[in-house]
């Protein structure tokens, strides 16, 4: 059983790696789709700067917490493309039967469909999410609690996507409900939770993961609070097994095609 | 012993239907119509070990599905399968250590990474150590001639070189099945006899079984003793190339040119094809005539040229792909 978990991570590391080498080669484009995304992102503070010296606060946040939220939603969502970039595709591998050559691997699909590709701006957006936390919110125990919630963050971002994308096992018109459903978590990912109200605060909090994702851990790492903690780790494991199993469920509906295609 | 084994295997798709134009779209929005396809019909086959077959049929006659089934990528619908004893739905991890895919069509090689490098990451996949994986890529590299490109990415390959480096990594687990589905696609007659003699060779040596799906008649005849004929998902035909040859070829063509127009007398086994001035096809029915009393019928003296040969055997399969349900007349 070990000696299986360790060849499967063997595995997906060296996919990672082999993804990261092909967006390597060529160099020039690999760095400015990095410098790019950061420079992306750096122009949303001067918008928050703006706003946050008109008034002292906008929905209870102050810089600092608006700059704790971008720095992890900017760190989850980076990590989650670094390393399973190709959960957001998915819509596309399952509709035009592209599973195949995962299939017939004695490995786990669901793992190595996942790591089979990188997007190099998200390592962009890893890195600037690192660095607006040690420029405006840098403390070490606030630190460990920032890389524990852009793992779990990215763990919840990867699990939706895979949720949303897996519904096109069953409807191919899915593909464009799921996508808008993983583009509201990124918009809402970096607006305060205290300008939501009614509605849309319950659908934030339960529906679309942005609460546990986001919103929580700003929460905890300006004040720990164990009962939040608890509510992020016990929605990251429901979100999880839910999107597992309504993966592994489409599966047994996935019907190939004769498509001519290359891995690229 | 068998190492393949279904038994009344079906998949049945759900396709949408839509009537033409914008009116059917609009239709299709609120009604949707779908129509059920037997891809595959209550199929049973066997395969013993060692054996090389074809399993061959037109386009949409339900190869690749079955095929799919048999390596664990689709689930059946009704029946029973098993390669080498292990159910693909239920096992489908511990039989891909066995098994080992090549699809024509679609290419498991990552492109921007040389051979090597995808060789090492397939070794990675079936849980080769370092050390094996690379006396594994020594051997292949070896077989299939790979050393003067196994350093070039695979996207700067020849669609030949691509092929066999995609063979290559199928076997790179040393699996005791191989499943190929149309692995001479789109191959020059040099390479497509390349990868059949490779093929050919891995099963002499290795005693590998080949399960093979192609359209081209040259793999079929040069390379499998044993032929299945699926159509819109059953199986016409299940018997061996020789029996195929036995019962297909008692038909000869004779082609002759005379040297002025001449009637022939018309004789029972003897069917004229095409009769253009001096030149005149006719078919001899050798199982109704013999072919020397055919040829008395034609005034030798008056012949110019001669030439007698086979039906084609991809005349032969296009009769056996029209004529469904003949499985229990052969």
């Amino acid at each position: 059983m070990l000696t299986a978990v360790k060849n499967q991570v063997r595995v997906c590391a060296l996919s990672v790696k082999y993804n990261v080498m092909r967006e390597m080669l060529n160099k020039v484009t690999f760095l400015t789709n990095i410098l790019f995304m950061m420079f992306n992102n750096a122009t949303f503070i001067v918008q928050w700067v703006i706003l946050l010296r008109l008034r002292d606060d906008v929905g209870g946040y102050t810089m600092r917490e608006v700059m704790l939220l971008w720095a992890l939603a900017a760190s989850s969502f980076g990590l989650s493309r670094i390393l399973f970039a190709r959960v957001f595709s998915l819509p596309d591998l399952i509709i035009n039967g592209k599973l195949d050559s995962y299939l017939v691997q004695p490995k786990n699909v669901l793992l190595s469909v996942m790591t089979s590709e990188t997007n190099t701006s998200a390592i962009g957006d890893l890195l600037y999410g690192l660095l607006i936390f040690c420029v405006f919110c840098f403390q070490v125990k606030r630190l460990l609690l920032f890389l524990l919630f852009t793992v779990t963050g990215a763990i919840l971002m990867t699990a939706f996507a895979l949720l949303m994308g897996s519904l096109s096992f069953w409807f191919v018109r899915a593909e464009m409900f799921g996508n808008h459903m993983v583009g509201s978590v990124t918009s809402f990912n970096t607006y305060p939770d205290g300008i939501f109200r009614g509605t849309a605060r319950f659908l934030l909090y339960n529906v679309i993961p942005v609460g546990m994702m986001t919103y929580h851990p700003v929460h905890i790492m300006v004040e720990f609070d164990a009962a939040k903690m608890l509510m992020v780790f016990g929605y990251l494991f429901l979100l999880s097994a839910a999107a597992v199993f309504v993966f592994y469920r489409g599966l047994r509906r996935y019907s190939s095609s004769s498509l001519m295609e290359a891995r690229m | 012993m068998k190492v393949i084994e279904a038994e009344e295997l079906s998949k049945h798709f759900l396709v949408k239907q839509k009537e033409k134009g914008m009116k059917g779209s609009i239709k299709a929005i609120f009604c949707p119509q779908t129509e059920e396809i037997k891809a595959v019909d209550k199929v049973s086959f066997g395969v013993e070990e060692g054996e090389v077959l074809a399993f061959i049929g037109p386009n949409g006659a339900g190869k690749s599905t079955t095929i799919k089934m048999l390596t664990g990528i689709l689930y059946p619908d009704g029946g029973r399968v098993e390669v080498l004893g292990i159910d693909p739905v239920k096992k489908r991890k511990q039989l891909a250590y066995q098994i080992g895919t090549v699809f024509g069509q679609k290419e498991q090689l990552w492109t921007h990474l040389t051979p090597y490098d995808n060789f090492r990451f397939f070794g990675a996949i079936y849980d080769l150590s370092g050390g094996e994986t690379e006396k594994r890529i020594a051997e292949l590299a070896d077989i299939f001639e790979l050393a003067d490109f196994i350093n070039t990415p695979v996207r700067n390959l020849s669609l030949g070189q691509r092929i066999r480096c995609e063979i290559a990594a199928s076997l790179i687990h040393k699996p005791k099945v191989l499943f190929l589905d149309e692995p001479t696609i789109g191959l020059d007659p040099v390479v497509k006899e390349n990868i059949r003699m490779l093929i050919r060779q891995m099963n002499r040596e290795l005693h590998t079984t080949i399960f093979l799906t192609s359209h081209d008649i040259g793999d079929i005849e040069k390379l499998c003793k044993r032929i299945v004929i699926v159509n819109s998902g059953q199986i016409v035909m299940d018997d061996s190339m020789e029996h195929l040859k036995y019962h297909y070829l008692n038909k000869k063509i004779v082609e002759v040119k005379l040297q002025e127009e001449t009637e022939l007398p018309p004789m029972e086994g003897i069917t004229i094809r095409k009769r253009k001035g001096r030149h005149v096809r006719f078919e001899v029915d050798t199982s109704v005539m013999k072919i020397n009393d055919a040829l008395r019928s034609v005034d030798a003296e008056h012949v110019e040229d001669i030439n007698i040969s086979n039906i084609p055997l991809e005349n032969i399969i296009m009769e056996i792909y029209q004529s469904e349900g003949r499985a229990d007349g052969l």
